[in-house]
């Protein structure tokens, strides 16, 4: 799975968001490092949609405009769960080495 | 609706009808959003004043290249505009790739160091350069040897950044000498410039949507593309003073014409959905070199031998408009028998 499409899926973990509120979200939980361009946002989250993790929510119109929100399908919390539980595998194997190293570097 | 909206609207316009109508509302507003920046008056001024950012236009273009230049799980019709574009893109590179690397072996020939082959004429030298900076500058010209390895591994950044290492000296060089009157004002190299842009532009099909490029099949095409053409032309050329009347357009008219008699000799009409994305891309060819063949004609009359030279540029074109036009017929009905609708078409990686 790609940063971009990990972190979509955990903002939605956190509720429904509209387009641009992914994008402000994924810039806050990444410390601003990833900017979502539309482009990006939108191929993800047309394949997300097609593969079943994602699925539109409910529509509601602000200052004129509409705003579309998505939701996490059941598929696409196991899909993140699983993703999230190799990525921790992945850290803690990471620090179990960087600990073992420690005593000798100092 | 706001100017600015109009202008993202404008722009999403790059975009197939079937995607607009799912998602442009949503992205419009997502760009507005945006834009917002909390204060009544410079939100107004940025309503009326406003432009997309050139990130945002670059991502609705990748976006667009994706979509309409499709890969493996794209609809029929764009899955076969996209593989067209990959194979011509292809077939583009492998052309500059074997001209190139013939280059190196002949100026490693003529400059008397492969001791095993005769020596040159001695009128065949290779004019000395100036100097180091000048020879490396020269030598950008052969980037497109790794441009065209980098694209069939799969590295289409790198390939794309190397063919502009290999376009943009000689451009460059061709600028400074035609303002200084070193040579006379010509439309050709600007019109190659632009068709290598096109190309570079074109690298943009091989997204990761598209299935790998075959490796073996298409390096294996670099030596042997080689012996096909750079060869038996330095072979000619050796002998005869025939081919110094065949420049780089003519010469692309007749592998084109070549190519497309080959492809409609060797077509399985029980195959069509195979053929298809070779027949449109040798179609895009032809047609783009017709388009140079023309272009380029111009710049014979300033040349001693103009009558013959365009004599023989109007057999080529009229050769490859002989062959490249039954070919666009077939290409256009079959386009046109696509289903719209996404179907299962045979999904093999390109190979020549």
């Amino acid at each position: 799975m790609r940063e971009p499409t990990f972190l979509i899926l955990t903002v939605l973990a956190g509720g429904p968001r509209h387009g641009y509120g992914i994008v402000r979200d994924v810039a806050a939980l990444s410390e601003q490092r990833v900017t979502l361009r539309p482009g990006t946002l939108y191929t993800a989250l047309d394949r997300l949609t097609a593969e079943g993790l994602v699925e539109p929510d409910r529509e509601e119109t602000v200052d004129g405009r509409r705003r579309r929100y998505y939701r996490l399908t059941t598929a696409g919390h196991h899909a993140l769960t699983t993703e999230a539980a190799r990525m921790h595998q992945l850290v803690n194997a990471a620090e179990t080495r960087l600990r073992a190293l420690r005593p000798r570097t100092t | 609706m706001s100017r600015l909206e109009e202008r993202y609207r404008l722009l999403l316009r790059l975009l197939p009808a079937d995607y607009r109508r799912e998602w442009e509302d949503d992205m419009v507003a997502a760009f507005l959003e945006s834009m917002d920046t909390g204060d009544a008056e410079t939100s107004a001024y940025v309503a009326d004043y406003g432009r997309p950012q050139l990130s945002e236009v670059a991502s609705v273009i990748a976006l667009a290249a994706r979509l309409r230049l499709g890969g493996t799980d794209a609809p029929p019709r764009s899955y076969a505009w996209g593989e067209a574009v990959r194979l011509a893109t292809l077939m583009a590179t492998l052309a500059h790739a074997v001209m190139v690397t013939a280059g190196v072996a002949i100026t490693t020939w003529l400059s008397g160091n492969i001791a095993w082959l005769p020596a040159p004429p001695p009128d065949w030298m290779p004019v000395a350069a100036g100097n180091l900076w000048r020879t490396a500058w020269d030598l950008a010209d052969y980037a497109w040897l790794p441009a065209y390895v980098a694209l069939v591994l799969g590295h289409r950044r790198v390939a794309q950044a190397l063919a502009l290492l290999a376009i943009l000296p000689p451009a460059l060089t061709n600028a400074v000498r035609q303002a200084a009157g070193e040579v006379p004002p010509s439309a050709s190299p600007w019109v190659m410039l632009l068709l290598d842009g096109v190309l570079v532009l074109a690298m943009a099909a091989f997204h990761d949507d598209a299935a790998p490029v075959p490796r073996r099949r298409w390096l294996r095409a670099l030596p042997i593309g080689i012996l096909l053409v750079p060869v038996p032309l330095f072979a000619v050329q050796a002998t005869s003073q025939v081919l110094r009347l065949l420049d780089w357009p003519g010469l692309s008219c007749v592998l084109v014409s070549v190519a497309t008699v080959i492809h409609l000799a060797g077509r399985r009409p029980y195959r069509p959905a195979r053929a298809l994305p070779w027949s449109l891309a040798l179609t895009l060819l032809a047609t783009t070199i017709l388009a140079l063949r023309l272009v380029t004609m111009v710049d014979y009359g300033h040349q001693a031998q103009h009558a013959t030279l365009l004599t023989i540029a109007a057999a080529e074109a009229a050769v490859l408009l002989a062959v490249g036009a039954p070919l666009a017929a077939m290409t256009i009905r079959a386009l046109r028998r696509l289903p719209a609708a996404p179907t299962e078409p045979p999904r093999e990686g390109i190979g020549p």
